[in-house]
């Protein structure tokens, strides 16, 4: 099959063009933001390559900064787990859940209880688990997945949004201002706020030196889901640690400015002791993370700090979709930590990329994330997913380009293929689409070249 | 073998080089004039800022401020218009309904607006719980860059501490920005 998953639901998405077209001016928009934003510092080149070799440098110290972080995270009185894999994430989750008889757990944006597969599991167990990310808890009420990593319902209209809160929410009918809904998703949020048992965040920055948790958000949900129960529960990817707070400032400044276009996010809440007769634990995943160390090519893909930059420059991911991809995480940085997740699952993904390379440009931590879509094609061949099409008409061009009098006999009769029809002179239907046909000229160069009919131009006559 | 153990063993096994840590010694944007720049970036992240006059009362401009403000909770000694102390509270849930919040900032950042609060009140929520947010900042603790910031905030030794820029804010509807998601809904910095 020719056609790639990626390629089918991509179409679909452009079926709505309005809303397509919408979808791909507005991440522009964010993309030009950040623009500004990295111009206003004159020293932000320095900034990412800074940033890049902190990264570098704590991944490949990782047992190192991983012990001291859990040593001074200890001895602030925080409870520090290790999960190997999602199942054990969940469980320890589920573990200190029961044993504080949770019945409501708010919480805060996390792509990593995403990447396990939480929600579901702790839904099944009984407990009532509430996204507080208003992009998150619009998905939620509509069972839908997150199509962008910052931005998670930025596929969504407005007047679909409030179609939903009529229904969920008992908003007004045919009401989609969104402030008179984020008003709504505000009371009834800080109702689940007031009646939660327990507070889940993410991390962002996990600071080995001192032993805290930083998490950073511009709704505030981490700090209200935190601040009012008693117990806390932070799930981190284990390369998120950083060395101390010297690498933090650096972080502080390239995060929001890449990710929304903002000076900074309007909080970032370091969490380093649990509250006053309070619980505070941290559950270190590694879920195939400890793998990626070994593989040279693509190593750097564990230095994302999860800003979406490389999907709003994306212009595939822009014209296609978060849904268009098959991995949880879509765009340039999402195919490649598919690939690196389960490379026979995700191989559709490479496909969703034209190499501009304008993902390698603005990634806050230089992460070669072209050239790695790159090697993964290059390596398609090998895991059996090449597709048939594609490698017989490389191997024709192959022939034709390494035999030279074949090669020019065809040429000759080149001016004909303006006369076929197109199914015709390919007879590869899958491979035409997308690509127009050049008109063929009626004598090639070389022959022209021959008759004497190209004049060459002297200097002065130019 | 524990969990902890097997994946410190297998990161040993799998990291290949180990790269040295870099220097991180950058400068950072440096403004001619720290105050004028801090007033504006607050107004530019959706808050406001004020610098109080030699003459004028920091709790006559707040009252002006917020005229509406039924139910405000401070515990800073010099401001005389708060309805309750909040650290009298045995429950953050009870700080639920607080109109206004007038607390204290410890540094001010003039590249982004971002104020930072190690926790110096009983409960935190108290940032987040209340409609509106005043934050008192000495105008002399002001610094140019995060940089400068995390070196003068390195010795905090609070359980909670933040940096905040702002009033709460939310995009997630087709991107329109709306001031107030599920924190303050505005946010005003008293220069004294």
């Amino acid at each position: 099959m020719m056609s790639t998953q990626h390629s089918i639901a991509a179409e679909k998405f452009q079926e709505d063009k309005k809303q397509a077209s919408w979808h791909n001016e507005t991440l522009w928009f964010v993309r030009e933001k950040r623009d500004r934003m990295s111009k206003s510092l004159p020293e932000w080149e320095e900034l990412r390559t800074i940033a890049e070799k902190i990264k570098l440098h704590s991944v490949s110290n990782l047992d190192i900064y991983l012990e001291e972080f859990s040593k001074n995270a200890e001895a602030n009185g925080v409870i520090v787990h290790w999960a190997k894999d999602a199942k054990e994430h969940n469980d320890i989750v589920y573990d200190i859940l029961s044993k504080h008889k949770v019945k409501k757990l708010v919480k805060s944006k996390s792509m990593l209880t995403e990447e396990c597969h939480l929600n579901p599991y702790l839904i099944d167990k009984g407990i009532d688990v509430i996204e507080s990310d208003l992009g998150e808890r619009i998905l939620q009420l509509n069972h839908t997945a997150p199509s962008h990593i910052v931005m998670p319902a930025i596929h969504m209209t407005r007047q679909e949004v409030g179609e939903l809160f009529e229904e969920k929410l008992h908003t007004e009918k045919g009401n989609s201002d969104p402030t008179y809904l984020t008003r709504a998703a505000r009371a009834s949020l800080r109702n689940d706020f007031l009646t939660a048992d327990a507070g889940m965040t993410g991390v962002n920055f996990a600071v080995a030196s001192t032993g805290e948790i930083v998490v950073c958000t511009n709704e505030g949900n981490a700090d209200m889901g935190t601040s009012l129960p008693d117990l806390h529960i932070a799930v981190m990817g284990m390369e998120k640690v950083i060395p101390d707070h010297e690498a933090l400032s650096v972080y502080t400044r390239l995060l929001a400015r890449s990710a929304t276009g903002q000076p900074v996010t309007t909080y970032t809440s370091h969490f380093k002791k649990p509250k006053k007769g309070g619980e505070m634990h941290v559950i270190i995943v590694d879920n195939g993370r400890s793998e990626i160390l070994t593989n040279n090519e693509h190593i750097k893909s564990l230095n994302c700090i999860r800003c979406g930059a490389c999907m709003n420059t994306c212009p595939v991911y822009r014209r296609s979709g978060g849904y268009s991809y098959t991995y949880f995480i879509p765009g340039p940085i999402g195919i490649n930590l598919g690939m690196l997740k389960d490379p026979h699952k995700y191989t559709d993904n490479v496909s969703a990329c034209s190499l501009c390379y304008s993902c390698n440009n603005v990634c806050p931590v230089k992460i070669d994330l072209a050239d790695q879509i790159y090697e993964w094609r290059q390596n398609l061949d090998s895991l059996g997913a090449a597709s048939s099409s594609k490698k017989m008409i490389s191997l024709g061009m192959q022939f034709l380009f390494t035999h030279p009098t074949l090669f020019n006999t065809s040429l000759k009769f080149t001016s004909l293929i303006n006369w076929v029809p197109r199914s015709m002179a390919f007879g590869l239907k899958e491979w035409e689409e997308g690509r127009s046909l050049p008109k063929f000229a009626k004598e090639s160069f070389t022959s022209m070249w021959k008759k004497g009919k190209i004049k060459t131009i002297k200097k002065d006559e130019q | 073998m524990s969990s902890k153990e097997y994946i410190l063993q297998n990161i040993k096994r799998n990291i290949k080089t180990r790269l040295d840590k870099p220097k991180m010694d950058v400068l950072g944007i440096q403004f001619d004039h720290l105050l004028s720049q801090f007033v504006d970036i607050c107004k530019a992240v959706g808050g406001d800022a004020r610098i109080l006059e030699k003459q004028e009362d920091v709790n006559i401009l707040i009252k002006e401020l917020y005229s509406q403000a039924q139910s405000i909770g401070s515990n800073l000694p010099e401001i005389t218009i708060s309805t309750f102390n909040p650290d009298d509270l045995d429950d953050p849930h009870l700080l639920n309904g607080t109109d206004l919040a007038i607390i204290k900032g410890e540094v001010g950042v003039a590249e982004n607006g971002c104020i930072w609060i190690p926790q110096n009140v009983v409960h935190k929520a108290l940032y987040f719980i209340s409609e509106y947010l005043v934050i008192i900042l000495d105008r002399t603790k002001l610094v140019n860059n995060m940089h400068e910031a995390y070196r003068t905030i390195e010795s905090n030794d609070s359980g909670f501490g933040i940096f905040i820029s702002g009033p709460s804010k939310t995009a997630d509807i087709e991107q329109a920005l709306v001031v107030g998601a599920h924190g303050p809904k505005g946010l005003t910095v008293i220069l004294t």
